[in-house]
């Protein structure tokens, strides 16, 4: 059991922090989006167990070879009070240390899942009560299921907000960006806001969201977070792709980016500002991933899960 | 007959439209659709507990009224997206404008 402990130690270490920074650094998200975020929901799910696994399974050595075996003997000899049995087994103090780190690491991780998922469920709700009472469905919908909703404000924005089944999801724009772009443009972040809805991307999110609140000083979550709302926003473009121009998505994006209109503009600047991944893949359109690449990356993220998962079940 | 979300949003812009508190009978004079003053009292009651509406209850009957302008919810709910709120959730919404004040500018010059 000691050199498998030691191994989901190593794997918990790796996966929590070079791994997240090269995939981080790694541009490949730019060409298929989708292939990274199945590495980022791969990594933070095998970093979790392996984290939870390695504690769990040295504390549980003495009680026998296997895990499924020693979480069945300690359960046994502990309720059957059988002491005996339990003071001839060679538990040391580290063991015990070990088994209460892992049990309390995995609740800690459970409770704060379960706790981000209600608060943001609430918020949600909260902000949904406000949407019905604040705006006005827009008359020329494109008769989708989710509804399009106008809210007065001169701010050019535009958001969706997800509910529980897609006809429960609002789309929310503002009075400022039905005035600033055309309908073209608008149409555009329309079918932007409704890829999020449809794709279930706050699901993706709403993951490493809980993550990071669980553990905010680790990259993996830092990271994983950041890098999982850029790759949604990617993937809302491409949807917005499918029907309607590039230029048209750049243009409404120029707009809603400006915030306030009160607030001054910074100088104007040279399009070597365009650093963020996104934006220059709308500027510069890149190839997919081959499919060798991304068969690649398809078996890095089964075997990430299958790993830890197989050796903690199986050995 | 309207849905309860419809009469909360007209009973809501009645109150903010009003200089004063009303009471529900008032509430439901003012409003068009033909109302029963019981319904109205359960719109407010719902108002009340989303924190909507506040009742006087010094007085009878109770007199009711918006707890902040049309104005300071919008302002409150565009916060609570665009992450100026303090206390805000990172993933309560997908917000397109992502971009970069900086970025935008660019991007507004090359598109010319």
């Amino acid at each position: 059991m000691e050199p498998l402990a030691l191994f989901l130690a190593g794997l918990a270490v790796v996966l929590a922090v070079p791994v997240p920074m090269l995939l981080h650094e790694a541009r490949f998200r730019a060409r298929s989006p989708w292939a990274a975020m199945l590495l980022w929901q791969a990594i933070a799910l095998a970093g979790g167990l392996s984290m939870v696994g390695a504690p769990m399974v040295y504390g549980l050595a003495p009680f026998g070879d296997a895990l499924p075996e020693a979480i069945n003997t300690a359960i046994r000899l502990t309720l059957s009070e059988d002491y005996p049995a339990l003071g001839e087994l060679e538990v040391h103090p580290w063991h015990i240390f070990a088994l209460c780190l892992g049990l309390l690491l995995a609740g800690h991780l459970v409770l704060t899942v379960v706790r981000t998922y209600l608060r943001v469920l609430s918020a949600r709700r909260r902000h949904r009560q406000l949407v019905s009472l604040l705006s006005t469905p827009l008359p020329a919908s494109d008769g989708g299921s989710e509804a399009t909703q106008v809210i007065e404000h001169e701010t050019p924005l535009a958001y969706c907000l997800p509910g529980r089944t897609n006809a429960r999801s609002v789309t929310v724009l503002s009075r400022g960006l039905l005035e600033t772009l055309t309908e073209e443009e608008l149409a555009a972040v329309v079918a932007h806001e409704k890829t999020h809805l449809r794709q279930r991307h706050h699901l993706l999110t709403m993951a490493f969201e809980a993550w990071y609140r669980a553990l905010p000083w680790l990259p993996t979550t830092r990271h994983g977070r950041e890098a999982v709302l850029e790759i949604t926003e990617m993937l809302a473009d491409d949807g917005a792709l499918a029907t309607h121009s590039r230029e048209d998505l750049l243009r409404a994006l120029a707009v809603s980016g400006e915030g306030s209109p009160d607030k001054d503009l910074k100088p104007t600047a040279e399009a070597s500002l365009i650093t963020g991944v996104r934006l220059q893949r709308l500027l510069v359109p890149k190839a997919p991933l081959g499919t060798s690449a991304i068969a690649g990356v398809v078996f890095c993220a089964a075997a990430l899960l299958a790993v830890p998962t197989s050796l903690l079940l199986l050995i | 007959m309207a849905s309860l979300g419809e009469l909360e949003r007209s009973v809501m812009t009645l109150l903010w439209d009003s200089t004063q508190a009303l009471s529900a009978n008032e509430v439901c004079e003012q409003l068009d659709e033909d109302l029963a003053v019981t319904t109205v009292l359960t719109v407010l009651a719902r108002l009340e507990k989303k924190g909507m509406v506040h009742r006087e209850r010094t007085s009878r009957p109770h007199r009711y009224s918006a707890t902040a302008s049309r104005e300071e919810h919008t302002v409150e709910m565009l916060n609570e997206v665009l992450g100026t709120a303090p206390d805000r959730e990172a993933v309560l919404a997908q917000f397109i404008g992502s971009v970069s004040e900086d970025e935008a500018a660019a991007l507004r010059k090359i598109l010319g």
